[in-house]
């Protein structure tokens, strides 16, 4: 069948509509309905996934329009590989989601559903598109979406959360919106392929320079590069959980995905790093953005936070990786989309079992945690050494290509920060260990008993078993990163 | 802070400015824009959709797609608007007037319900008596403001206009009713069950066409192989966009009411403007 690269993104849009229809007949039929949107969409990206490895990108034409003159999807091998990123997740998530939903959002769990996959469409959609104004409607939906989510978690900081991310995200899809507007000015197309096959005769144009400049801005307020952050840590830490659980390891990887394509795919290695000058200030802004997010971690008192401020860390490192101008740092910065998008997954999933029990997560919350939640806390083990780069995690491949990268374009700073946001999170993380692991509960939470004793009180196994295969697959991907690295990312590169 | 953000302002002001320099001339039938893609879409549209609105067949053809998810992004507004606003909370305190006298009752017990029906009628907290001319004349003008809408929505392939024309403008008419009478009047004649269903049933009808065409042995959203379902082969593209412009009129119409009963009511759906 060759529809798979638009039932990628057209299985979950329809299962929303159907959810959204079962949300006001029988409210039970929304949450299979979601599943099964979504277990296609995943199928259809492993398939289009090994398509595009067997026999090279698929050029797939929306209503039968060649690309100039209608959308067309093209998938090569670094979207393929988002696509699969995205809805392997969002299909996961969904499955240890059902607890969790019941639990905080049980009154309107249809709404919440139809939301839920309409925010994966957007998502995808995003990423298998090869139109850049369709891109922008995408965006669109992602970003209405995520607004909701938000406004519907912390009942009393929710909304405010929502609030500051709907100024600043509208602000950062404006940007977006203006340089692809240019850009149509100046070339008379929006398809990817055309605008890049033009581009080259207007090398000197004020008018392209600003657009690229708009796109560039837009997409890294959306991804959060420093100090554009601002909105990610309160409106990620304010979300349901089923619903933060997704968000932080998608959204912002899905942006650095659109800010790769955007450089590789339309303006071009040789205009960003050749005409323009500026890919030694973007290191040196992603250099202060692994600082800062590490700084402000360290600050936290909260662990969702906490780890919210290090995705604002990672960020730096994949914006870093990319401008670095050279083959290695950008094997580094699509290696680390992969891993990160995978541990900080797992990083929330161990999080979001916890909320499950605990209710709220303030680092004193966590005390004597390895006893209460054996199996949760393996899981949240195993991510924070990915985070921190301990081998043979994945967290440590995707670092290494990064250093290996900045030493050859002799970014030493950029190297040394990467070094000591490690140590920091290492910091981090023991801290985070040594109160779960050595201070006994607080009162209340143990039966009575002596600490040495504590009743093993889990979250529901599907929440488990999902955090312990996302667990594992830290490790796996960490082993098969040589084959990722020649199969996907350097084929694509060439 | 106002001093860096005055500062950052100038900045991308003097930016867009500088952008602006090598822009084409104003209408300048050289420009990229109007030599690129264009001329091809005006000497072919009619040709190829055998529509002759050349905007709904960019619209709803050559970048139909686009459309679909501006309708789903009109869903989403709809369905946020639902979940974050919606109160199923029952009111506390409630009105009734006496309708032969015009006495009014503040009935304070939530429990107490006094039977709405000759004698008695609910009654919003900022009621102003109803006005026999508003009532009368929106009464009339009503059913041709909406059938002017589907007019829209029907003519779209014809003349400007098209689903979320339509749509807005049979919204709107709704909107009428609830301002013109109250509330739950509009409240009454169209359940919120109905409004959200038939929300997302507008976006399906839209989806559904377009991906019917994929069993059919299309791309998506391919109107051209849906020629065997239809009476007229000939005008299968122009078909195909009627249909998805129902789809979006629905849509929007509903989507329309969702947010102004959300928003007036404070998500109780009782009493509002």
């Amino acid at each position: 069948m060759d529809n798979y690269p638009a039932l990628i993104v057209v299985a979950p849009l329809l299962a929303a509509l159907f959810a959204g229809i079962a949300a006001w007949i029988e409210e039970r039929l929304s949450y299979p309905i979601a599943v099964i949107g979504l277990a296609i969409s995943t199928f259809s990206a492993i398939m289009t996934l090994m398509t595009v490895i067997a026999s090279g990108t698929i050029h797939y034409r929306m209503a039968g329009w060649a690309p100039p003159m209608g959308i067309e999807y093209r998938i090569d091998l670094l979207n393929a590989m988002v696509l699969l990123l995205v809805s392997g997740i969002a299909f996961l998530n969904l499955i240890a989601s059902y607890k969790s939903v019941e639990q905080e959002t049980s009154d309107r769990a249809g709404s919440f559903y139809t939301i839920y996959l309409l925010f994966v469409t957007g998502l995808l959609g995003v990423t298998a598109t090869g139109d850049l104004f369709n891109l922008y409607v995408l965006i669109e939906i992602t970003s209405l979406t995520s607004y909701a989510m938000v406004a519907l978690g912390d009942k009393d900081r929710g909304p405010l959360a929502s609030l500051n991310y709907v100024f600043i995200g509208v602000i950062g899809a404006s940007f977006y919106l203006l340089g692809v507007g240019y850009l149509y000015l100046i070339t008379g197309s929006l398809n990817m392929m055309d605008v890049a096959g033009i581009l080259p005769a207007l090398k000197g144009s004020s008018t392209v320079l600003v657009a690229f400049i708009l796109c560039m801005i837009g997409v890294w307020i959306k991804m959060a590069l420093f100090p554009m952050h601002v909105w990610l840590p309160n409106a990620y830490s304010y979300s349901p959980v089923a619903f933060a659980r997704m968000v932080a390891p998608l959204m912002t990887k899905v942006m650095v995905y659109v800010m790769i394509r955007l450089m590789v795919t339309v303006f071009g290695f040789e205009y960003i790093f050749e005409t323009l000058n500026i890919a030694d200030a973007v290191v040196w802004l992603a250099t202060l953005a692994i600082l800062a997010g590490g700084v402000m971690a360290l600050a936290q008192k909260n662990l969702k936070k906490m780890l919210t401020y290090i995705i604002v860390c990672e960020i730096g490192y994949m914006v870093g990786g990319a401008w670095m101008g050279n083959q290695l740092g950008m094997t580094g910065a699509i290696l680390h989309i992969l891993n990160d998008a995978i541990m900080t997954f797992a990083l929330f999933l161990a999080v979001g079992n916890m909320v499950y029990k605990l209710k709220k997560v303030d680092l004193t919350d966590l005390k004597g945690l390895f006893g209460k939640m054996p199996w949760t806390m393996t899981g949240f083990v195993l991510a924070a050494f990915s985070i921190i780069g301990v081998p043979p995690t994945c967290g440590f491949f995707s670092k290494w290509y990064l250093i290996l990268g900045a030493l050859e374009k002799g970014a030493y700073h950029f190297a040394a920060a990467l070094i000591i946001s490690s140590l920091i999170c290492a910091v981090l993380f023991f801290k985070v260990f040594e109160i779960c692991f050595f201070e006994p509960m607080s009162e209340g939470h143990g039966h009575g008993e002596s600490h040495s004793q504590v009743a093993i009180e889990e979250a529901p196994i599907s929440m488990l078993i999902i955090t312990g295969f996302v667990s594992l697959s830290l490790i796996v991907v960490g082993l098969y990163s040589g084959t990722i690295v020649n199969t996907i990312i350097l084929p694509f590169l060439k | 802070m106002r001093v860096l953000a005055f500062i950052i302002v100038c900045l991308t002001g003097a930016l867009l400015l500088y952008g602006t320099g090598e822009f084409p001339d104003w209408g300048d039938p050289q420009s990229p824009a109007s030599v690129h893609l264009s001329n091809v879409y005006i000497e072919k549209a009619l040709e190829q959709t055998q529509v002759p609105n050349l905007v709904t067949a960019v619209l709803a053809d050559y970048r139909g797609f686009d459309t679909m998810f501006e309708t789903a992004v009109v869903f989403c507004a709809g369905l946020a608007c639902f979940l974050l606003l919606r109160d199923f909370r029952e009111k506390k305190e409630r009105y009734y007037r006496h309708t032969p006298t015009g006495v009014i009752l503040h009935v304070k017990d939530s429990k107490k319900i006094i039977k709405v029906g000759k004698e008695f009628a609910h009654m919003d907290k900022n009621w102003v008596p109803s006005d026999l001319i508003i009532k009368s004349v929106c009464r009339i003008l009503i059913p041709f403001i909406q059938i002017y809408a589907l007019y829209v929505v029907a003519h779209g392939d014809f003349s400007p206009g098209g689903g979320f024309q339509g749509g807005v403008i049979f919204g709107s008419s709704l909107i009428l009713l609830a301002i013109s009478y109250d509330l739950k009047t509009l409240v009454r004649r169209i359940k919120e069950k109905v409004l959200g269903i038939w929300a997302a049933v507008g976006v399906l009808i839209y989806v559904g066409i377009a991906a019917i065409c994929m069993p059919m042995g299309g791309n998506f959203l391919d109107y051209s192989v849906l020629a065997p379902l239809v009476w007229d082969p000939h005008h299968v593209r122009a078909l195909g966009m009627l249909g998805v412009e129902i789809g979006v009129g629905i849509a929007v119409t509903a989507v329309m009411a969702i947010i102004y009963i959300n928003i007036v009511s404070e998500g109780r759906h009782e009493e509002g403007l």
